[in-house]
């Protein structure tokens, strides 16, 4: 109730008057009523009471968080947060050595960055995560939807379709060995067609689609709330270009960074972005870092850089809170994103011990 | 999109008069703009302004598709998803041929045949869908004044002596090539820039250029500070017209690149210029 007036999220105009007025704390202008106060200030009657419904409403709101409210608060102790990491699905890559490094798979409520020279496989994994979202929940997926927005018109319809087509299959193998009955109910809404038409598309050909999208997104995601990922496929992309001003670039991947991380949170999805790369010319040689600077690189909380070496693919996790530096080998065959060999029946007891929700799976016929 | 002007973003007028004193006069200009700003430079309050971004956001916004969609509406069209090549070998590690609405890269080291290649496509590009092509014209952008019309005539004769059985047919083919010869980088991307009015008023169903490397090698000097920065930009400027342009008409676009040496783990500055790794931020 102390608040004072200048905090307050009125109108510029309206504040300047307030303050001209002599007015300094909330509870001046909760006191002083709406006709009182449009006689003060010169403003209409409707105006001063939309404006004391303003501050009535954020002194509320400030209230509640100092008692320990729930609601818009985002407080909770640890032991409640552990309880939620560990009851949270994950996203799975189909490639075993890929979702170990990473804890699981995809985390959900976090950002994952996705860095690599082109033609590495990055949007092959976006693909092929995009169809993973939707896998039951009996299967060991999360059951959710994915938006996908695409910067680079890289996006194969057609690709999705052999991956989602793949999938489909591999959970049919896994229920015709398994004969458990939620697993054949669950097939009968995982096909090919629905998997398709869950995944929603949007092609932004500049940076100011690709913000007014985002800014869209939270309505987005209120009416579709099964949505638990969102790909932004080539976020260097439409910054690379137009930008002669260096810091009006920091400041929209910043921004764009902050309603990121809030979507991520609010509507319980991975965000997940891919990068291109850059050379960093130096004193006496060059390398190959992610683009967008060294900002960008405080925005995704994990981050994974695709690599070759020679012809083999290799994935390095270079930046995580909760899993060490490690790097595997992938494969991407006509079924999606793979492990390079078949993985050993050791690997899919390692997968219930991490994953509780993950029913055991016999071992892998595919690849 | 990015420059669709306020007023046509459904803004009231008085609040578009009011932003265009601060110069804001576009979407791009007003979605740049923190929060804060927004409310000083329209004197609203916080939802308020919230709510005109999102106003704004709607105005600029790209339309929904599921995959489910897109799918169908390239079933029913699967003849003109790609330009067969008539390699057979080629057309059958392409899965068709070089694919309808995406950019493809020819690189190789001098004298393999890039050149003749783009040459041949272009003729293939003329041919009637019956016969395998795209009923319609080409554009060929040439930075090296490699093109040669005798050539190309040469090609369609003993290729289709049958389709080719007169002067006539040939002189018809050469008149919906349309070539433009352009030497600085500067005029590629200007040329580029306005090729949307040419495609649909000429019909094209094919851009050629050849080659985007020889303008870039020739203007930018990567031992000299900026160049660098400069020369990503003119690339990515052309790329992402071109990408519209391809996925707008669903037609292929073929650019060629050259060959240069990656020293591994020599200074970046003897490594150089359009190594195929760079270039492929142009194509798929």
């Amino acid at each position: 109730m102390q608040r004072e007036v200048g905090t307050l999220p009125l109108a510029p105009a309206l504040r300047a008057r307030l303050a001209a007025a002599g007015f300094q704390t909330a509870q001046e202008l909760l006191d002083t009523g709406p006709c009182g106060l449009s006689k003060e200030i010169g403003i209409s009657r409707e105006e001063a009471l939309e404006a004391l419904q303003v501050v009535r409403q954020e002194c509320h709101g400030d209230a509640a968080r100092t008692a320990g409210g729930s609601g818009a608060t985002r407080r909770c102790t640890a032991l409640e947060l552990l309880e939620e990491e560990q009851s949270q699905g994950f996203i799975i890559t189909f490639c075993s050595a890929l979702d170990n490094i990473l804890g699981g798979g995809v985390q959900l409520t976090k950002i994952t960055e996705i860095c690599g020279a082109p033609g590495v496989g990055k949007t092959q994994l976006c693909m092929q995560l995009a169809v993973d979202v939707q896998i039951p929940e009996c299967f060991g997926g999360v059951a959710g939807e994915a938006v996908f927005i695409d910067t680079e018109g890289s996006f194969m319809v057609d690709r999705v379709v052999d991956i989602a087509a793949a999938c489909v299959q591999h959970c049919h193998l896994i229920a015709e060995a398994q004969q458990e009955e939620d697993h054949r109910k669950a097939l009968e809404t995982f096909s090919l067609e629905n998997i398709l038409s869950h995944i929603y598309y949007f092609r932004c050909r500049d940076y100011v689609e690709l913000l007014a999208q985002v800014y869209l997104l939270p309505e987005f995601l209120s009416e579709h709330s099964k949505v638990r990922l969102v790909v932004i496929d080539g976020i260097a992309f439409p910054f690379r270009h137009d930008f002669e001003d260096l810091s009006l670039r920091t400041r929209l991947l910043n921004g764009l960074a902050q309603q990121l991380i809030i979507i991520a949170n609010d509507y319980k999805s991975a965000v997940v972005l891919t990068n291109q790369m850059t050379t960093r010319i130096g004193q006496s040689q060059s390398t190959l870092v992610p683009a967008l600077g060294e900002s960008w690189g405080h925005a995704a909380t994990v981050r994974l850089i695709f690599h070759w070496d020679n012809s083999q693919r290799l994935a390095t996790l270079y930046k995580s809170p909760s899993q060490k530096e490690s790097t595997i080998a992938y494969h991407i065959t006509p079924h999606g994103f793979r492990d390079v060999q078949p993985p050993a029946a050791a690997h899919s007891t390692e997968g219930t011990e991490m994953n509780p929700r993950k029913r055991p799976r016999t071992e892998e016929e595919k690849q | 999109m990015a420059a669709k002007k306020l007023r046509r973003a459904q803004l009231s007028q008085e609040m578009c008069e009011r932003l265009s004193r601060y110069q804001i006069t576009t979407c791009q200009d007003f979605l740049c703009l923190s929060l804060l700003e927004l409310m000083k430079v329209t004197g609203q309050s916080y939802c308020e302004v919230q709510k005109l971004l999102c106003k704004v956001s709607r105005a600029c916004a790209p339309k929904m598709q599921t995959a489910y969609e897109m799918k169908l509406r390239k079933s029913v069209n699967p003849s003109s998803a790609f330009l067969s090549t008539t390699l057979h070998s080629l057309d059958g590690v392409l899965h068709g041929g070089v694919p309808c609405g995406s950019l493809t890269e020819i690189t190789s080291p001098p004298g393999c045949g890039k050149t003749q290649f783009c040459i041949m496509v272009s003729v293939l590009a003329t041919l009637p869908v019956s016969m395998g092509g795209l009923d319609g014209a080409v554009i060929y952008i040439d930075t090296e004044s490699a093109f040669s019309a005798e050539r190309l005539i040469e090609i369609a004769a003993s290729r289709f002596p049958t389709y080719f059985d007169s002067d006539e047919k040939l002189f018809c083919m050469t008149r919906s090539i349309h070539l433009y010869r352009e030497l600085t980088c500067c005029s590629v991307l200007k040329r580029i820039m306005s090729l949307e009015e040419e495609i649909i008023s000429k019909n094209v169903k094919l851009i050629v250029i050849d080659s985007v490397a020889s303008v870039v090698r020739k203007e930018f000097d990567t031992k000299l500070q900026g160049n660098l920065a400069e020369r990503s930009n003119f690339l990515t400027r052309g790329a992402s017209v071109l990408k519209y342009l391809a996925e707008e008409f669903s037609i292929p676009v073929i650019l060629t690149n050259q060959i240069t040496t990656s020293l591994s783990s020599g200074p970046a500055i003897q490594a150089d210029l359009v190594s195929p790794a760079d270039d492929l931020s142009l194509s798929e």
